[in-house]
């Protein structure tokens, strides 16, 4: 029986390292390869043992597929390509491949480096886990081998992210990655077509909240950065280099150019440059507004702000300071929060998710005393504000979605346990199939049922189209001809074509039934009353008496015997072919009516 | 633990054992797990136990029915067998019947807890990190734990049902290590009941119709013979190894994969391979019996072997071989040498999997090159090597995915038709390729080499991946090519391919994909290093378009591209090779020299990677006495020390300081030892007073930048500064005439602007500093100090266990709606 096979070795039941393993059609694909940024030796990584055990890995994965280029999804790619040994091909969208190493590349220099730590992917390996990246169009099938196709949709969420149909003959399976289905500043929309697959993988971070207004959000995080400057304090934003930066920045420089503000924006380490050009390049991945306006202004070309240098965070008076990296937990960002943390009249606003053990996680908790290193004490008076900016759907956005594809099952990943049991439930009700939430490790079967193509001989198409009935996909019809199993092809064609490929002779199969009929006469005279009889009645056919006593009816032949213990009766006995088996019967069933009464 | 931990502790065990209160960071948990196993290595668990008895608070607690998190359940199932690997601990627990009830039927694993697989992990792990004493295995078999296990190796998550395995190994190691290791005669039979329960389960599985039973029977096998080299697992063997022939028999053979691993870790344990239990016969029977793609991996393992009989490497050497042979025959060529090693049969097998569709024989032939692959560089690789057909297969085969073969027969045919333009056997074909670079082959064979590679090459339907994977061959059959006897040269052979080769390089250099362009650059960066000082390589290098291409894309789009472009332009101009145009566009005297060029590009190149290789390339100019930088070597200095030192990305610093210290050996004579930094006199001191030897160092504005990079916010710039100084003031140790003279107010001005620094403000810049301030300073610094400071990674604070008790206490109640947040 065939069957999809689903493993999440990363992302189920959990928000960390997405890394999902799917069996299809006989192909193994697998969807991400996430690291998780809580961790600081191999748990970071998913546990490859589990696919290595199968033998080499190039040999055991048709593909890697990368959804988008946030290190959940793709930290643990050049690891698993340059150290583990995958040697195959990469899939991902061209922004995501030019997006990546950037990312893989600051957090290599904070591992490695900053903190000492051996054992890790070097930059030249980034460059050639690159250098093994295949990049795809938006809604262009590639065929990664002669069965296993795949085609990325918009994603929403990041500039390039993509959801990826991955397709094995009639049997498809669809992967969110990470998305969106609101709109927003600088990205459209997720969308997907009504490609009804047998799975859909979604990701289910918000699957029990329906998300606040983006609207208000947006209000109360200018109202707060305002209020900041106003008063003459310094408000930091640590951010990834990448992604939701670019729309806080757009938001930003909007509300300074209509309340002419003054108090300058610093975007530090040159990445407003790095970004800028990204953006340029891949304009068709923003949304439409952002496009459109792209001939007279491009957004991403700020007026109000400006490149960071180091010494302007002694500078007096108030200022906003966009600084990686987003979790304070090194570089500049962490350096400008020592040095500002003291004021109160200061603010850092963190719009997104810290992990354990970092300055962000800390002061989020609320921590206000900080032991750095040298057991100084750094004591923060400067304002802290959690606002989260990431663009995930929420369950509505998720339910849409899944009404969008229709999908037969859907599986959730990337989510909490207890959140995903809301949603599984949601989803079972609402859409009437079955939701799966396997944890890390689990397998998720799904019996399927191919369908298998059988090629149609021309001439027996030609045959039917000489009927008269033009062919029409909505209204199936039925079709006889003979199926042909011959070196893995199936192929329909007529007997007649059958029987001479196959060197065959033509078998004929008849019918036979005894009717009795009350008749004292000789068996020739009945014969003839039969003969006669059915001339009468079927007048539309070829009636025949032929010499040696018996009738025929086209291919109908009746033969008339005495009964060997009755001499007033006769058997009659027809035959026909299953060709005539309409007509066969309705003589059969004539007959033992009766014949009429001979006129005297 | 020091008083702070503990005074945290009580407080975070209450939070854990409150359903109330979610634990949101598993990792949390991860970190707490890897504390306590610290704390229990280092030292008595029993003292950890009594002197935190809100530790014990809580393994007792979660035992009373509630809706308590899998994760917390688990985490407690963890840390009392944490605990109870220490057997007083274990005794201690016992008293208190916590150990049954965590770990026996009135625990989670009759409750509806046990449905989470993190929770049947828990149980596993727990009872793994228990199970180190007698003690532990009464316990086993009095809690019935053994058949839980059992049960758990079909577990529906791989990671419970692998760990399941694992514990199982451990238990029967440990149930056999007092009795049956100091009596190797034993027979399993008198084994403990625990060891003969497990093997007796063994058995059973072995014989089970269930495939899966039979991998996990297979798998714990080949655990514990690849683990334990004890006697005891001799008398295993011999009881096992009927049963395990017997799968032989069956057709297809079940579990193949794990019994090939199984009979594989048989013959590596010097305790088992030694034995005669018949393991060769079996060996063999297994080759013939599995498909040739099943077949592969145990052929490879048995020609890894140190020891093994002859005729059995024969069969496996030639199982190998068979595919080759296959193709060598379809393509109606003489298999030559791979005949003789091709005697025991099965090719009709392999034909039939070549030929059986496209996946398998792909498939087949991609596995096949793989496995010689690893085979040719091995010392006990099989001999006579048959180098010469090997060759001449993988030839065939790369032609036959290109399209350039004429296939003769009908399975050529077919062959050519599954082949063509199929990328995976391509690669793996180059890879062998390049592999097979390490023996020699006649002539005709290397000629035949140089022309499927300068095919691929030249090719336009040759993929990225293809062509790195050409380039990287290429170079090492140029690389084996003879050299000419007494001209160092290359072989006329070779250079007549690279006069060939040459010519397609620009339009690779061309490509409109950057992976092209790079790995063309990276091939010419190379072939510069290793051949840039041969006259023939030269003349055809010149004649080409290549160099003038290579300084255009100093110029590309794409980072990576320039980066590998500035350390080809360092290679050509270092070998003499940059070429000054005489067009009419570039008159010769006009153009900018690459000196000029590359230090725009460190000055404004918006990505790291270029800027880094620029530093490189300057680094290496340096060292070699590039004649650019001999030609003004203080201002060539001072001009990249300023940039660097502004440089965004702290690499370009670091590595201006690996200049710097270049600068600085150059002027004051190396240091002797492999140790740069060690505090020994030099080799070669020059001679005068040391004022003077300082000059050129005060010149170029080093100590600016080394004394900033010292408190700079990325520690291994400050790192490497401090090593730079400490070097530095080991040597003007050695000097004669005044030292560490300077005035007062200087000095102090010095050390109170670094002072500023080390406080985070940038100030101003200090501008020209005699040598005796700098000497004086240098005296004055704690150096030592603020290396050993910096030897601690910047995160050993946050890595705390205090900081992660006080982040997880601090996180109770503070996260709001989104607390699963991500990016």
């Amino acid at each position: 029986m065939p069957e999809i096979r689903v493993t999440p070795l990363g992302a189920g039941q959990d928000v960390g390292r997405s890394c999902i393993l799917v069996s299809i059609g006989g192909k193994n694909v697998m969807l991400d390869c996430g690291m998780h940024m809580g961790f600081n030796d191999d748990r970071r990584f998913p546990d490859f043992s589990y696919i290595t055990r199968n033998g080499r890995l190039t040999d055991f994965l048709d593909c890697v597929i990368i959804s988008h280029f946030h290190l959940d999804h793709c930290g643990a790619l050049p690891y698993f390509s340059e150290m583990v040994g995958y040697d195959g091909p990469i899939y991902m969208t061209h922004p995501t491949q030019a997006i990546c190493p950037i990312l893989l590349e600051d957090y290599r220099k904070i591992a490695v480096d900053k903190k000492g730590e051996a054992n890790f992917f070097t930059s030249q390996m980034i460059k050639d886990c690159m250098k093994k990246v295949v990049a795809v169009h938006l809604h262009q099938t590639v065929q990664v081998d002669d069965e296993l196709e795949i085609k990325a949709y918009y994603a929403g969420h990041v500039l390039g992210a993509a959801m990826f149909q991955i397709k094995v003959g009639s049997e498809s399976v669809v992967y969110t990655g990470d998305y969106n289905m609101t709109p927003d500043r600088h990205l459209g929309a997720a969308w997907i077509d009504k490609c009804r697959p047998n799975l859909l993988i979604t990701e289910s971070t918000y699957a029990t909240t329906i998300r606040d207004s983006k609207r208000c959000r947006e209000r109360d995080f200018l109202k707060k950065v305002h209020e900041a400057v106003e008063r003459g304090g310094k408000v930091l934003i640590p951010v990834f280099a990448l992604g939701r930066a670019q729309e806080l920045c757009i938001l930003l420089e909007t509300f300074w150019e209509r309340m002419n503000l003054k108090a300058p924006i610093y975007f530090s380490t040159g990445l407003t440059e790095k970004a800028n050009h990204y953006y340029k390049l891949f304009i068709t991945w923003t949304n439409q507004k952002i496009r459109k306006t792209f001939v007279q202004r491009n957004m991403f070309e700020f007026k109000h702000i400006k490149a960071f240098d180091r010494a302007f965070a002694d500078n007096p008076g108030p200022m906003v300071v966009f600084a990686t990296p987003g979790m304070l937990h090194a570089g500049q960002s962490l350096q400008i929060f020592r040095k500002w943390a003291g004021n109160e009249k200061n603010m850092v606003i963190m719009p997104g998710y810290c992990v354990q053990g970092t300055v962000g996680h800390k002061i989020l908790s609320g921590q206000r005393k900080l032991e750095m290193e040298g057991r100084q004490v750094l004591e923060v008076k400067m304002q802290v504000e959690y606002m989260s900016f990431s663009a995930h759907a929420d369950a509505k956005g998720i339910m849409q979605l899944v009404g969008q594809a229709e999908p037969e099952n859907v599986l959730l990943v990337h989510g909490e346990a207890k959140k995903m049991e809301f949603l599984k439930q949601k989803i079972e009700q609402e859409f009437r199939v079955s939701c799966y939430m396997p944890a890390n490790g689990e397998t998720v079967t799904l019996p399927t049922s191919p369908s298998i193509p059988v090629g149609i001989s021309l001439g027996l198409l030609k045959r039917e189209m000489a009927q008269g009935l033009l062919p029409d996909a909505k209204k199936p019809r039925l079709l006889h001809g003979t199926l042909i199993m011959k070196d893995s092809n199936f192929r329909l064609v007529s007997s007649e074509q059958a029987l001479k490929e196959l060197g065959l002779a033509e078998h004929q199969l008849r019918f036979t039934c005894r009717v009795h009929l009350h008749d004292p006469r000789k068996e020739q005279e009945t014969a003839m009353r039969v003969y006669s009889h059915l001339k009468s009645v079927l007048k539309e056919h070829c009636v025949q008496h032929l010499p040696d006593g018996s009738v025929t009816v086209e291919s109908i032949l009746i033969q008339a015997a005495a009964h060997s213990e009755d001499p007033g009766t006769k058997v009659l006995l027809v035959s026909w072919t299953y060709q005539d088996e309409e007509l066969g019967s309705h003589l059969t069933s004539l007959l033992k009516k009766g014949l009429p009464q001979a006129a005297s | 633990m020091d008083p702070e931990c503990s005074q945290l502790l009580p407080a975070l065990c209450s939070v854990l054992a409150d359903p109330r209160q979610p634990v949101t960071d598993d990792t949390c948990l991860e970190k707490l797990l890897d504390w306590f196993k610290t704390i229990t290595e280092a030292g008595s668990s029993l003292l950890l136990l009594q002197e935190n008895p809100c530790l014990l608070g809580l393994l007792c607690h979660v035992l009373k029915p509630q809706d308590l998190s899998p994760r917390v359940l688990a985490f407690s199932l963890r840390l009392a067998g944490m605990l109870a690997a220490q057997e007083d601990c274990f005794q201690y627990l016992q008293q208190g019947e916590l150990l049954p009830r965590l770990f026996g039927e009135a625990g989670p694993l009759g409750g509806a807890a046990w449905t989470a697989p993190s929770v049947r992990s828990g149980w596993i792990q727990g009872l793994r990190s228990l199970a180190h004493h007698p003690s532990a295995l009464c316990f086993l078999a009095d809690c019935g734990a053994v058949d839980t296990i059992f049960s758990l190796q079909g577990d529906s998550s791989l990671f419970v049902a692998s760990a399941a395995g694992q514990l199982l190994v451990h238990v029967l190691g440990l149930s056999l290590q007092g009795p049956a290791e100091g009596h190797p005669g034993l027979q399993t039979g008198d084994w403990p009941v625990c060891a003969q329960k497990i093997v007796s389960h063994i058995e059973e599985s072995l014989r089970s119709a269930a495939t899966p039973q039979i991998t996990q029977a297979l798998n714990v096998l080949t655990t514990t013979f690849g683990h334990c080299h004890n006697p005891w697992t001799q008398v295993l063997w011999v009881r096992l190894s009927p049963l395990v022939a017997r799968l032989l028999e069956k057709d297809p053979v079940p579990a193949a994969h794990s019994l090939v691993d199984l009979l594989l870790s048989v013959a590596r344990s010097p305790v088992l391979s030694s034995s005669s239990c018949g393991l060769w016969e079996t060996l063999a029977q297994t080759l013939s019996h599995l498909s040739p793609t099943q077949a592969g991996p145990l052929a490879l393992g048995i020609l890894k072997l140190q020891e093994c009989p002859q005729a059995l490497r024969a069969q496996a050497f030639a199982v190998l071989l068979q595919p080759l042979t296959c193709v060598l025959e379809a393509t109606a060529q003489a298999p030559g040498l791979l005949d003789s090693w091709d005697g025991t049969g099965g090719a009709s097998v392999t034909v039939d999997t070549l030929l059986a569709s496209k996946a398998a024989c792909v498939g087949l032939l991609c596995r096949t090159l793989a496995h010689l692959e690893l085979l040719q560089p091995l010392p006990q690789r099989p001999s006579p090597w048959p180098q010469a057909p090997l060759l001449g297969a993988t030839v065939t085969i790369l032609r036959l995915c290109s399209g350039s073969a004429t296939p003769t027969s009908d399975a050529g045919g077919h062959l050519c038709a599954f082949l063509v333009g199929c990328v995976r056997v391509q690669r793996a074909a180059l890879d062998f390729l390049g592999m097979l670079s390490r023996g020699t082959g006649p002539r005709e064979l290397v000629t035949q080499v140089f022309a499927v590679l300068l095919e691929y090459l030249t090719s336009p339907d040759s993929s990225p991946t293809v062509l790195k994977k050409a380039f990287q061959a290429t170079l090492r059959w140029l690389q084996s090519s003879p050299e000419t006897p007494g001209c160092s040269d290359l072989d006329p052979h070779a250079q007549l391919f690279l006069r060939e080769l040459l010519p397609v390089l620009p339009k690779r250099l061309c490509s409109p994909c950057w992976e092209v362009r790079d790995s063309g650059l990276e091939f010419l960066t190379q072939m510069i290093g290793r051949w840039g000082g041969q006259a023939g390589f030269r003349r055809a290098l010149l004649a080409s378009e290549v160099p003038e291409l290579t300084e255009q894309l100093l110029r590309d789009p794409e980072s990576y591209v320039r980066a590998s472009a500035v350390a080809a332009m360092g290679q050509l101009s270092s070998q003499g090779l940059r070429v000054t145009p005489a067009s009419p566009e570039h008159p010769g005297g006009q153009q900018k020299s690459l000196l000029a060029e590359l230090l725009h590009i460190l000055s404004t190149d918006s990505e790291g990677f270029p800027r880094r290789a620029v530093m490189h390339v300057f680094t290496q100019w340096l060292r070699d006495g590039h004649a650019d930088v001999a030609a003004d070597t203080e201002r060539f200095v001072a001009r990249v020390l300023q940039v660097a030192s502004q440089d965004l990305d702290w690499e370009v610093r670091a590595q201006g300081l690996e200049l710097a210290l270049v600068f600085l050996e150059q002027t004051l004579g190396r240091p002797s030892s492999h140790c740069p930094y060690a505090v020994t006199p030099p080799v070669a001191a020059p001679p005068g007073p040391l004022a003077q030897a300082l000059r050129p160092l005060c010149r170029v504005q080093l100590f600016e930048f080394a004394f900033r990079a010292l408190f700079d916010c990325d520690r291994p710039v400050a790192q490497k500064s401090c090593d730079l100084l400490l070097f530095l003031r080991a040597q003007t140790a050695s000097y004669s005439g005044p030292q560490g003279s300077g005035s007062v107010p200087e000095v102090a001005s010095v050390e109170a602007a670094l002072q500023r620094w080390q406080a985070g403000d940038q100030g101003q810049p200090l501008g020209y500093l005699e040598p005796e301030v700098v000497v004086a300073v240098l005296r004055s610094m704690d150096l030592e100090g603020l290396r050993g400071a910096l030897a601690e990674s910047s995160d050993r604070v946050e890595k705390s266990p205090q900081s992660l008790l006080q982040d997880m206490l601090a996180t109770v109640g503070a996260l709001g709606e989104d607390e699963a947040d991500c990016y």
